[in-house]
């Protein structure tokens, strides 16, 4: 049962990874980015940038000294999310989120979403069937 | 004074009518289109509406061809694509000495597309976001929504520029054969354009659209460059898909793009000042 349901699972992953490659490629590479690397942060989201090139989030993150940190998000572009269930506010100010991104090679808090998870277990991926076809 | 103004401008209007008259062997004047124009565009194949690359059909494909080694896919090589092994373009001398002296140099870690410069043809046809046809007498309009750009490929019977600027684009022509859209293209800047190997100024693109099913088309893309390659050189051929529900979006670049490319192609990305967005 685990071998029957992990190869499904690494199908989908692998296509996904190969369509994110393929559309994020559009405009920039992955050069800033350590795509060997997957990390996941937990926050509370503090605004949504639904703007080309490129989607933001940004998550405030609580650090060491009692304070946040702001990190940030590239996603895909609103016209290639609107077309597959997104809209500017999937993402509200406020909400709780964990983010799995591929982090900056460059240590600033930040890199490439690959997903989100909300408190409630909904899973947010940006490689989504379309959904008005 | 007023005279010797009036004698400057009529001199410099005068000019102008030499110049347009000495390129005047093949001016092409377009004409009103009439009734019978619109009615015979009933009668083509129709491309109008929003399209967008297959996933898997070849479209958004390119970084193996469009950033692989350019010396690699020259000389009878294989330049591979996301699709597979394909025949490589294949280089004169010269331009093969090119290619390897730029296959020598660092490659860069991105280019301007990163700094919101679109990429010009044939790469802007590969975006991963949909184009919209557009049919009018002697004209096919293709909107991309991918930097917000445009294309005009004139199918009214006009010639090719005989020396046209060179563009991101360039300047296009077209003719039906059967029910293939086949346009030729000149007029090439040196830009981004998702090419693997130099090319000269003298590089012609064709492209070949057709549909082949109600809502699929194929666009065949072949380059020619007298200078640099021995031979035509086809790339991959794209499939679209056609979404009737669908209408091109805005795409502003520079709204919000944190990316960049610095001058000696490295790439990074800005991350300070998270609430700078406008939306």
């Amino acid at each position: 049962m685990l071998v029957t349901s992990s190869l499904p699972k690494f199908a989908i992953a692998a296509g996904l990874s190969l369509s994110l490659s393929a559309l994020a490629l559009a405009h920039h590479s992955f050069a800033a980015f350590d795509v060997t690397t997957q990390k996941e942060i937990t926050g509370t989201v503090k605004k949504f940038d639904y703007t080309n090139p490129h989607t933001w989030v940004w998550l405030d993150v609580p650090n060491d000294h009692g304070g946040v940190d702001t990190w940030g998000f590239e996603g895909m572009s609103p016209n290639y999310l609107g077309r597959r269930g997104w809209t500017r506010t999937t993402l509200k100010p406020g909400d709780k989120l964990t983010v799995t991104f591929r982090p900056m090679k460059d240590g600033q808090k930040g890199g490439m979403w690959v997903s989100g998870k909300r408190p409630n277990g909904e899973t947010l991926l940006m490689g989504g069937a379309i959904t008005d076809p | 004074m007023m005279r010797t103004t009036q004698l400057i401008l009529l001199g410099s209007v005068g000019a102008a009518l030499a110049f347009s008259q000495s390129g005047g062997a093949k001016k092409y004047t377009p004409k009103a289109p009439s009734a019978a124009d619109w009615a015979a565009l009933a009668k083509l194949p129709d491309f109008t509406g929003v399209w967008e690359a297959a996933l898997g059909g070849g479209g958004g494909r390119g970084r193996g061809a469009a950033r692989g080694n350019p010396a690699a896919g020259a000389g009878g090589g294989a330049a591979r694509g996301r699709g597979g092994a394909l025949a490589g373009p294949s280089l004169t001398p010269a331009y093969l000495a090119k290619a390897k002296e730029m296959a020598a140099q660092p490659r860069p870690e991105e280019n301007e597309t990163a700094n919101c410069l679109p990429p010009g043809l044939p790469g802007i046809m590969g975006q991963p976001y949909p184009m919209e046809f557009l049919m009018t007498p002697g004209l096919v309009t293709i909107v991309i929504e991918a930097y917000s750009q445009v294309r005009h490929i004139y199918t009214d019977g006009r010639p090719l520029p005989e020396d046209p600027d060179p563009t991101f684009y360039g300047a296009s022509v077209g003719r039906w054969e059967g029910d293939a859209l086949v346009a030729e293209t000149v007029g090439f800047a040196q830009v981004p354009r998702g090419l693997s190997f130099p090319y000269s100024d003298k590089m012609k693109i064709l492209e070949r659209f057709k549909l082949t099913d109600a809502d699929t088309m194929s666009i065949e893309t072949t380059i020619v460059d007298p200078e640099a390659l021995t031979a035509p050189y086809s790339m991959p051929p794209r499939t679209l898909k056609r979404h009737r529900g669908w209408t091109i979006a805005e795409y502003i670049c520079e709204e919000n793009n944190r990316n960049f490319a610095d001058p000696n192609g490295k790439a990074g990305i800005k991350l300070a000042n998270p609430l700078a967005s406008p939306r």
